[in-house]
């Protein structure tokens, strides 16, 4: 039965991708993208109840994979080398090139052979919040992409549909993220690991215009550097420990068999290839211009897949770093990203790229909890990446709507949206608030990151100044968008209804509920999945305090009942007197707009602008200085090896 | 029995909050008027005030603001209330953090160019105290090992002791949160200002005394935490509270409302600064 349930949720999505490809009629599409994500959702909450788990190399699905993952492996460095070769790009070749090598080196001359059978796949606690995320949240956005393209390719006039070619890669995105998760051997997860680089290569270039593949190949280059630290660590590991297995490893680290430094070596080139998937400071720009993908795409890469990844990665090997200077570096990497990105954010109009940033420092927080490295930052840390993935999917999503709609994805045209999209503006409005305020998840796991901080090893002064000055930046960006969309002039509370394609509608309305229940349930949460998660993981307690989250259930019910009173007597302003806004003059309104009665007695609208602080914010302003340091403190992590 | 006893502290704490609030207010218009060479208004016109402006004819911009004047006043209301009950210091913070949210969200969802403006200016003010009142709190935390208030009551000597330049950004925190000069920069303090009220413009009648109301509670709420410095006699913690306001009016009445690049340079420069040089100190003899 594992077997199975680990089959469809890696295999289903790939043997679906594959038929999808193959299938031209745009409802045979939608069936199969739904049918994938029903199965995906129903295995993933099944793999629940396998949780811990591990499977054996002589399982039927460990035995089936092993021999057409070395072959795929090789092909699929091999493409990437080809896609380098008809871009032209030395680095791609490069880099792909250095990966073969280490392959033919892991394949057939260093291969040891285990003395005991260790396990391939572990179904733990940590490997099932990925799961859930990437099943659930993926299967949503790709429903939802399904009615996006269509408009998409409408409005891009396609002469031929490439539709089957992008759900196929998705739904092979999907599995291959669902078995980086549940991988024990870091071999494995290497392959998956690489897929999903070349899924999002082919994903950000989908548009096929210049500015998409120039961005592809970037983010492709700057994912294969990081696919070269993963090698090295592999090649590393198994010439030092004769084993690439997580399970394995963790043993000879508690054992104490090995030298710390011939443990840490390897580990900094996984964190490596970690801050490269998830785009931390200096390799942030792929991700940034990933944005020219169309939305969905945006909207997976941040939510439950790839960047996820690299966070994965480096909450996984948390305990194998405990307690080292690595471990503190890691910190404060993660910690200077967050704020660094979140103050990036700040400085753009650009909603996607606000979100991006907004993407980078989120992540940055929970690398900085992986570093903290206690029970409870770690915990922190999943929570973060739950709660992130739901509100960040959703509001890309928001986003690609509004986009469609208004054409343009510029905050400062979504002023006054809520009297053209009432029910989005409404929703991304809920979505925004659900990012920085309690009593949503968010915010909660923002609150355990900041109380575990006290708790890290070194550097403590500085990391928590960077997560103090982060966290009012992110107040900042979001709470003057979340404003600016409510604009309205009447006194009616709820206006016209909205047209919606609805299916969108469903997606956007189904994630606003879920990141409204998962929020409430943010203590079930915590302490089913995210605890047992870090506990299994690490030694170190800090700052865990099971009850004080029961005691948010109070303010969940003072919030509710508040804010129905509010609703309540902010509905009754349709009975007050209406007034206009106060111009220092003569008031007046015209077609909806309001403003005031200037020279000639013409009608001037009023018109104001957000406060996007270049001098202290500006992208071409902070991008150089903060890459300086981020790379600074990525010599330093190096460095960190030598203790 | 003590979580009700908690409870029951938390809401008498909040009903007494609002009387204070409200003195404090009359108190710092009285204050100011004599630093001034006036007479000032009686002790309790901040009560006639926000009673005169309830008892207005209704009257709204458009439906948000009221939602957002509600918002406001029950957030703060809620964060004193969990002050009172000794409730986690940062979570105490976070939902005070509500309050500022929705009263600039309600400001910014007027198509107005003043509330617009002040709308802005209140949110780098927010961005200059929040990093400053967060490492406050996690400065408290280092020293008493716990996040919770009723921590810092078991303590034997006054937190200002090891804490005295966090008591300080604490103060620079104070006086922006106050939006007393030279940070009024959201808010002025006469209407009559090139941004007229700034963030508050828009807010009238009812919505105006409820702002007015939130405006107590986060008084007391900050002088709370101020008090926290002092908690082991109640004459220490009056004459901390007495010496802090005191200084916060005097300041006002000697400076000039000074811009916002000012206040993120010269304000949360040095306030992290000094916060940092303290949590450092800590850190050492931890």
């Amino acid at each position: 039965m594992l077997d199975f349930l680990l089959g469809l949720c890696i295999l289903f999505p790939i043997a679906a991708g594959g038929t999808i490809f193959f299938a031209k009629d745009k409802s045979l599409q939608k069936n199969i993208v739904v049918l994938t994500g029903g199965v995906l959702a129903a295995a993933s909450l099944l793999l629940i109840t396998y949780v811990p788990t591990q499977t054996t190399p002589d399982s039927g699905l460990a035995s089936f994979l092993h021999v057409p993952i070395i072959v795929c492996d090789f092909l699929l460095l091999a493409v990437i080398f080809v896609i380098g070769l008809r871009r032209m790009s030395t680095a791609v070749m490069a880099l792909a090139g250095l990966q073969l090598a280490g392959m033919v080196m892991l394949k057939f001359f260093w291969h040891g052979e285990a003395a005991t059978p260790l396990p391939v796949f572990t179904v733990d606690s940590l490997a099932i919040v990925m799961v859930l995320v990437i099943s659930i949240l993926g299967s949503a956005i790709a429903y939802y992409a399904d009615s996006y393209m269509r408009e998409h390719e409408a409005h891009l006039g396609l002469s031929q549909s490439r539709r089957n070619r992008f759900f196929a890669i998705i739904l092979v995105f999907l599995g291959a993220m669902n078995a980086l998760s549940l991988a024990d051997d870091l071999s494995w997860m290497f392959f998956f690991w690489e897929i999903t680089t070349l899924c999002s290569y082919l994903l950000i270039e989908h548009d096929g215009t210049t500015e998409a593949k120039t961005n592809a190949l970037n983010a492709l280059v700057i994912n294969m550097l990081g696919g070269a630290a993963f090698m090295f660590a592999l090649l590393f590991l198994q010439r030092t420990t004769g084993t690439l297995s997580l399970t394995a490893l963790m043993h000879i680290k508690m054992a104490g068999e090995l030298k710390t430094a011939m443990l840490m070596i390897p580990m900094v080139a996984l964190c490596i290839a970690g801050f490269t998937k998830s785009a931390q400071i200096p390799f942030q720009s792929w991700l940034c211009g990933a944005m020219v993908a169309p939305t969905p795409v945006s909207a997976l890469l941040h939510s439950s897949t790839m960047v996820k990844a690299g966070v994965y990665l480096i909450l996984r090997l948390a305990p194998l770093y405990e307690g080292t200077t690595i471990s503190s570096m890691v910190a404060v990497c993660g910690s200077f990203t967050f704020f660094a990105a979140a103050a990036l954010a700040a400085g753009q109009s650009n909603g996607k790229r606000i979100l991006a940033y907004s993407t980078i420092s989120n992540l940055g927080l929970i690398i900085a909890c992986a570093g903290i490295n206690t029970t409870a930052s770690i915990a922190a840390g999943i929570m973060l990446l739950v709660f992130h993935a739901i509100s960040k999917g959703l509001l890309f999503l928001c986003v690609g709507s509004i986009e469609q709609k208004i054409g343009s994805r510029d905050i400062e045209d979504m002023r006054g949206l809520f009297a053209v999209m009432p029910r989005t503006a409404l929703i991304t409005c809920f979505a925004i608030l659900t990012m920085m305020l309690p009593p949503f998840g968010m915010l909660l796991a923002k609150w355990m990151a900041l109380e575990s901080a006290i708790d890290a090893r070194a550097a403590m002064p500085a990391i928590v100044a960077m997560l103090a000055l982060g966290s009012g930046l992110t107040v900042l960006f979001w709470a003057r968008w979340a404003g600016i969309m409510l604009g309205s002039a009447t006194t009616k509370l709820v206006v016209a209804k909205e047209k919606q394609d609805p299916d969108m509608a469903l997606v956007l309305r189904g994630l606003a509920y879920t990141a409204g229940i998962v929020s409430l349930l943010a203590p079930i949460v915590y302490m089913g999945l995210a605890l047992p998660a870090a506990g299994s993981s690490t030694t170190a307690a800090g700052h865990v305090n099971p009850t004080a989250i029961y005691a948010i259930y109070p303010i969940y019910f003072l919030v509710a009942v508040g804010f129905r009173y509010a609703w309540k007597e902010a509905q009754k302003a349709e009975d007050m007197a209406p007034s206009l806004p106060y111009m220092s003059g003569i008031q007046a309104e015209q077609n909806g707009e309001v403003g005031f009665i200037g020279p000639m007695k013409t009608f001037v609208p009023a018109q104001s602008g957000n406060y996007y602080l270049e001098s202290f914010f500006g992208e071409s302003r902070l991008t150089k200085p903060v890459n300086l340091v981020g790379l600074v403190l990525l010599v330093m992590l190096l460095g960190g090896v030598l203790q | 029995m003590m979580i009700l006893g908690k409870l029951l502290l938390g809401v008498i704490g909040l009903a007494l909050a609002t009387f204070i609030g409200g003195f404090i207010s009359g108190l710092d218009r009285k204050i100011t008027a004599r630093m001034q060479s006036r007479f000032g208004p009686p002790l309790a016109q901040p009560f006639y005030d926000v009673l005169k402006l309830w008892g207005k004819a209704p009257m709204a911009v458009n439906a948000w603001l009221v939602l957002c004047a509600y918002l406001t006043l029950m957030a703060s209301a809620l964060s004193v209330f969990l002050f009172f009950a000794q409730s986690d210091l940062l979570l105490i913070f976070f939902v005070m953090t509500i309050g500022a949210v929705f009263q600039v969200m309600g400001a910014l969802s007027v198509n107005s160019p003043f509330s617009h403006v002040g709308a802005q200016r209140e949110l780098l003010q927010m961005f200059t105290y929040e990093p400053l009142i967060i490492l406050v709190i996690i400065g408290i935390a280092m020293h008493t090992g716990s996040f919770s208030i009723a921590s810092i009551y078991a303590l034997d000597t006054p937190l200002l002791y090891s804490m005295p330049f966090l008591y300080v950004a604490l103060g620079i925190a104070f006086t922006i949160k106050l939006r007393k000069s030279p940070f009024d920069i959201s808010a002025s303090h006469h209407g009559h200002q090139e941004i007229v009220r700034g963030v508050l413009t828009e807010y009238t009648g009812r919505q105006l005394a409820m702002l007015e109301v939130a405006h107590w509670l986060d008084v007391v709420l900050l002088l709370g935490l101020c008090s926290l410095f002092w908690s082991t006699s109640a004459i220490g913690l009056f004459l901390l509270l007495a010496v802090t306001y005191f200084a916060e009016l005097f300041v006002d009445n000697v400076s000039a409302r000074l811009t916002w690049g000012w206040m993120i340079k010269r304000a949360l420069g040095p306030g992290v600064a000094l916060a940092m040089v303290n949590l450092l100190w800590l850190y050492a003899i931890k």
